[in-house]
């Protein structure tokens, strides 16, 4: 039995169209590879950024985080010093009721765990920066008048 | 209910801070307003306004704190522990409405006991700004002091026994008269029926002892005020008392400079 290209081909081109059709209707379903929770950094975050540092204080480059822990999609970096995390949520309910969860990522130092809009707080002083909580004072009092505009 | 909640929070919060060492933040004490920071953990005061957690539990809570929201809330003076921010001068007890104060909507009403000029680091708020008169540079509480104060001044009027030996700089309150209708004048004063003694409104304290007493016309004597608790002896008054130049009649018991009786209140009349 003689067997020719042309079958062979076409039977190619063929698994190539089916495989792009699966892959299509996948990513259609929502069974592409799962999105990282905290790969999208907060929408709110960059004004509450320049807000702290037009008011002095010194903001570390913010990098996604963990967000599994509060349920929200979270960037991490300092402000002034102290550890702080933002994480953004569906609405204001989904934030106010992750406060409490916020407070576990604060750990056993000062810190604080407040929810503004749709917007989650937590700061922590893990590096003794602030002993008289002035700084973290500055940051959530910021953080929730630049929410609230 | 709020006078059950404080100790049972801070009991399970001892209890928390000394078994469960290892927990992520099951140690944890949450606060609400500013505070002072225990000597072991540094002293001074905490700033932090909002809602936060420390690692420590504060000592003699039940006095010095109120539950807001499952959170300890400070009433006592901040100036006495380092506070060096924004500060409002108040004389005698008064009303807090803590929920003003810190912001958020859980109305809550509690009572700072403190007799004599103190300080806070906010100014009554306008919800209850209606209840007190400035004058001489202070907060006056004046009208009618609701139940719960009254009831609860058994207690938390303990608070004078650890202001009376501090020494810090209090306000100076000068007046030719407490506002009529004062809370200071009117619930604080009660017959003698227990061994304590306030030296309130009515004296000039610039050296102990004798303290000199001016009142206008420069007549001589010192207000003494009774306050009923059975086992306190308060006693404050010292390097910046308040001066009063005339206690309104019938609000103020006085007694005769000469017939001091140490605390023993023989010599209580009403001044006319």
């Amino acid at each position: 039995m003689k067997l020719t290209w042309k079958p062979l081909a076409a039977a190619a081109v063929a698994i190539v169209v089916l495989i792009g059709i699966i892959a299509a209707v996948a990513g259609k379903s929502g069974a592409q590879p799962k999105a990282s929770i905290s790969a999208a950094p907060p929408s709110e975050s960059p004004a509450v950024l320049d807000t702290w540092k037009q008011a002095g204080l010194t903001v570390s480059a913010f990098t996604p985080a963990d967000g599994k822990t509060v349920g929200g999609q979270c960037q991490s970096g300092t402000v002034g010093g102290v550890d702080v995390e933002l994480c953004n949520f569906a609405d204001a309910s989904a934030a106010k009721k992750a406060e409490d969860r916020g407070l576990s990522i604060v750990g056993e130092t000062t810190g604080v765990s407040i929810a503004q809009g749709s917007m989650l707080l937590i700061a922590a002083d893990r590096r003794k920066a602030d002993p008289s909580g002035r700084t973290i004072n500055q940051i959530a009092k910021l953080f929730r008048g630049n929410s609230r505009s | 209910m709020k006078r059950i909640l404080l100790p049972v929070m801070i009991a399970l919060a001892s209890i928390g801070y000394a078994t469960d060492a290892h927990a992520d933040h099951k140690r944890q004490v949450r606060y609400v307003g500013i505070h002072p920071i225990p000597k072991e953990y540094g002293g001074g005061t905490c700033y932090i306004e909002v809602p936060h957690v420390h690692v420590y539990m504060v000592p003699d809570a039940k006095v010095h704190y109120r539950d807001h929201r499952g959170s300890l809330y400070f009433v006592g003076d901040p100036v006495a522990y380092g506070y060096d921010g924004p500060k409002y001068a108040y004389n005698g007890p008064h009303p807090i409405r803590v929920d003003a104060v810190v912001g958020d909507d859980d109305e809550d009403e509690e009572y700072c006991y403190i007799t004599g000029p103190h300080y806070h680091a906010y100014a009554p708020p306008e919800v209850i700004s209606a209840d007190f008169q400035l004058q001489g540079g202070a907060y006056w509480w004046v009208g009618t002091p609701p139940q719960a104060y009254v009831d609860a001044r058994p207690v938390y009027a303990k608070v004078n026994a650890y202001y009376t030996p501090m020494h810090y700089e209090r306000p100076v309150v000068v007046v030719d008269s407490p506002p009529p209708g004062w809370i200071g004048a009117s619930i604080e004063v009660v017959p003698p029926v227990a061994a304590v003694e306030v030296h309130t409104p009515g004296v000039i304290v610039e050296e102990a002892p004798p303290p000199p007493v001016v009142v206008n016309g420069g007549v001589g004597f010192e207000a003494h005020v009774g306050v009923a608790l059975p086992s306190l002896d308060v006693h404050v008054g010292g390097p910046s008392a308040v001066i009063v130049g005339s206690p309104p009649p019938d609000r103020v018991i006085i007694v005769d400079k000469h017939h001091h009786d140490n605390g023993r209140h023989r010599g209580w009349y009403k001044h006319h």
